[in-house]
């Protein structure tokens, strides 16, 4: 491979240095071609000096007749020459003249022209960022002619054009005040184009059915790709649909100078996005929280179908063994003839056994209530971890490079804390309900019992 | 009426500056105090009853020696405390929250601060200040709404364990 590109070197320069012989048209295909190649082409080339030289010294007795007429020739320039230069200096002083005249006609009207291509210069850069513009085209155009015009020294400006300045001036004013239907082209997000009625506020706003637009660069109405909260949508459909009187609707405040905030909120993350930007840790809180959450109400479901047993058993006096209760109590009903200590050690014994089909779940919501905020802070930290390692090759200067872990960081921590949250309430209130089955259990039976046998 | 309009202006403007998690907080907080002041209500009415209705039927009984009849001491008493004790785990779980709300607040707000800082480069303070209100007004709401439940909660709980107390001494078990 080495070898090849060598060769290819060599055979360019090679090329390159005897170009002007015609034996350099040939191609060469090897190096031993190239040497062959150069040596015919010297060969050629000392026949061809031989030549020269023979016409040279056959030419020679010709030289002075040719010398002469080249004496002549000169001559006969330098004479139109000095010709030329005098006619030039003739013109160049009438130009003279008539520039001192031009200047002396147009008097103040020079000092007028200076204002007026300032005046049209600031118009084009107001014009640009309009969004007047989307409703009127054509305006760019003009303005861009009169200031060509007005920076070339021969033309200038006919009244009919400063009197459009002057009207166009005129229109941006009382059009950027007010409110106005009109019927454009839209380009939706999805690239296709409909015909359809939009209003304009002012020069703030551009809104069609609800919908907050904007002005590209080739002042082409577009929808935003992202639109403001429902809120403001739903107030520009009613200032589209209302007739008189007032209606409130939310504003872009930087609309005059191009809209900055509705563009930036093409970049601004929705909630979904947000989830995204948690990474990995926020996937593992959301897939704990969601497990907290199922673990919780199953639980929840689970208890309430026991309590409902139990309260069924607390109203009836035979035991039924499908609830803890009962399964206690018929214990008790096994060891009727038993003194009051046995028993009572034989339904703690009982209760023991029930206990952690009662409780079961529990630790783990507490331990996942406990985890989440923390999973968060292990989120932020890698965050902060992707940050400053931006910081390290980007450098501190530029915010928006350390965006994007600083979000992650922020968004883990609210994901814990959002798993965290339910799962200390779901925690809270399926703890009351087993509570409240255990204290029947373990502080309730042995009275029951009683009671049952002071009834019969 | 005008001063009135004037307080509502003032709750919406905090409430606008605090941003959505506020509203939790607002809601956590009424929940909580809801829970409150049903304790002391039952504490000062239904409260009372029960403690009547248990001392009478024990005062009722035959005999108050024989160890069924402790056993059934043990579960009236039992059956009072439940009563005391019902909806104390969750104002304490709602004192424990309320902090934890806050942090949402914070966060939030944080995210809302780099969001402008994204837009803007950071150059302009001033419009990452709703940002910052958004992260501090709720720290502070949540701080307060878990001290108002704090004070509330302690003396609950004293509350209960008396009332417990005072019930067993009622239930004499020799007369």
């Amino acid at each position: 491979m080495k070898t090849s590109i060598a060769k290819h070197i060599l055979v360019a320069a090679a090329a390159g240095l005897i170009s002007f012989s015609a034996v350099a048209q040939e191609k060469a295909t090897s190096l031993d071609d190239l040497l062959k190649m150069v040596r015919q082409s010297k060969i050629a080339e000392s026949q061809e000096h031989k030549q020269r030289e023979a016409e040279f010294r056959r030419q020679k007795a010709n030289q002075q007749a040719l010398l002469n007429r080249a004496k002549n020739i000169r001559t006969a320039e330098e004479n139109r020459s000095a010709e030329l230069e005098k006619r030039y200096q003739e013109q160049e002083a009438a130009v003279d003249q008539k520039r001192q005249q031009l200047d002396e006609r147009l008097g103040s009207l020079r000092e007028l022209f200076g204002h007026m291509s300032s005046t049209a210069a600031d118009l084009r850069a107001s014009i640009d960022s309009s969004l007047v513009s989307a409703q009127y085209s054509g305006r760019t155009e003009f303005i861009d002619g009169l200031l060509a015009k007005m920076n070339t020294a021969t033309k200038l400006p006919t009244i009919a054009e400063i009197e459009r300045l002057w009207f166009e001036i005129q229109r941006e004013t009382v059009e950027s005040g007010k409110v106005v239907k009109f019927n454009t082209t839209v380009i939706k997000p999805n690239g296709e184009q409909t015909q359809q009625e939009i209003v304009r506020v002012g020069n703030f706003n551009l809104v069609s059915n609800g919908k907050y637009l904007e002005m590209n660069d080739a002042y082409k109405v577009a929808e935003l790709i992202r639109q403001p909260d429902a809120k403001f949508q739903k107030m520009a459909e009613n200032l589209q649909v209302s007739t008189a009187g007032f209606s409130a609707f939310g504003i872009d405040p930087t609309g005059p100078t191009g809209g900055s905030y509705l563009k930036a909120m093409i970049n601004s993350p929705d909630l979904i996005e947000r989830w995204h930007q948690g990474k990995i840790v926020g996937y593992i809180i959301t897939a704990v929280g969601a497990f907290a959450m199922l673990l919780a109400i199953f639980r929840l479901v689970v208890l309430f179908g026991v309590g409902a047993k139990v309260n069924a058993q607390l109203r009836s006096a035979t035991p039924n063994t499908n609830n803890p209760l009962g399964r206690v109590l018929a214990v008790a009903e096994e060891n009727k003839g038993v003194d009051g200590e046995t028993l009572e050690l034989k339904m703690e014994e009982a209760v023991l056994k029930e206990r952690p089909a009662i409780e079961s779940g529990l630790n783990l919501l507490k331990i996942i209530a406990m985890v989440a905020p923390l999973l968060g802070l292990l989120g932020t930290v890698t965050g902060m971890i992707i940050t400053f390692q931006a910081i390290t090759i980007f450098g501190a200067g530029d915010p928006r490079a350390m965006a994007g872990g600083i979000s992650s960081a922020l968004i883990t921590t609210v994901l814990g804390l959002c798993v965290a949250i339910p799962t200390v309430l779901m925690h809270t209130i399926v703890n009351g309900r087993a509570k409240r089955i255990l204290h029947i259990l373990e502080e309730q039976s042995a009275g029951i019992v009683a009671e049952n046998a002071e009834r019969k | 009426m005008h001063a009135l309009i004037d307080a509502w202006a003032a709750v919406n403007a905090f409430m606008a500056s605090g941003g959505p998690v506020l509203f939790l907080i607002a809601g956590l907080t009424f929940f909580m105090w809801t829970l409150i002041f049903e304790r002391i209500f039952y504490f000062n009415k239904g409260l009372k009853s029960d403690v009547q209705g248990a001392v009478d039927l024990w005062e009722g009984r035959g005999e108050r020696n024989s160890w069924g009849s402790h056993q059934i001491r043990y579960a009236m008493i039992s059956r009072v405390s439940e009563r005391i004790q019902d909806n104390m785990d969750m104002i304490q779980a709602c004192v424990a929250l309320a902090p934890l709300f806050g942090l949402l607040g914070t966060v939030w707000g944080m995210i809302n601060v780099f969001d402008v800082l994204a837009i803007t480069g950071g150059g302009d303070a001033k419009q990452m200040a709703s940002g910052v209100s958004m992260a501090t007004i709720p720290t502070m709401a949540g701080m307060v709404a878990a001290l108002s439940g704090v004070f509330a909660n302690t003396y609950l709980t004293r509350k209960a364990e008396r009332e417990t107390q005072l019930l067993e001494d009622h239930l004499t078990m020799d007369h």
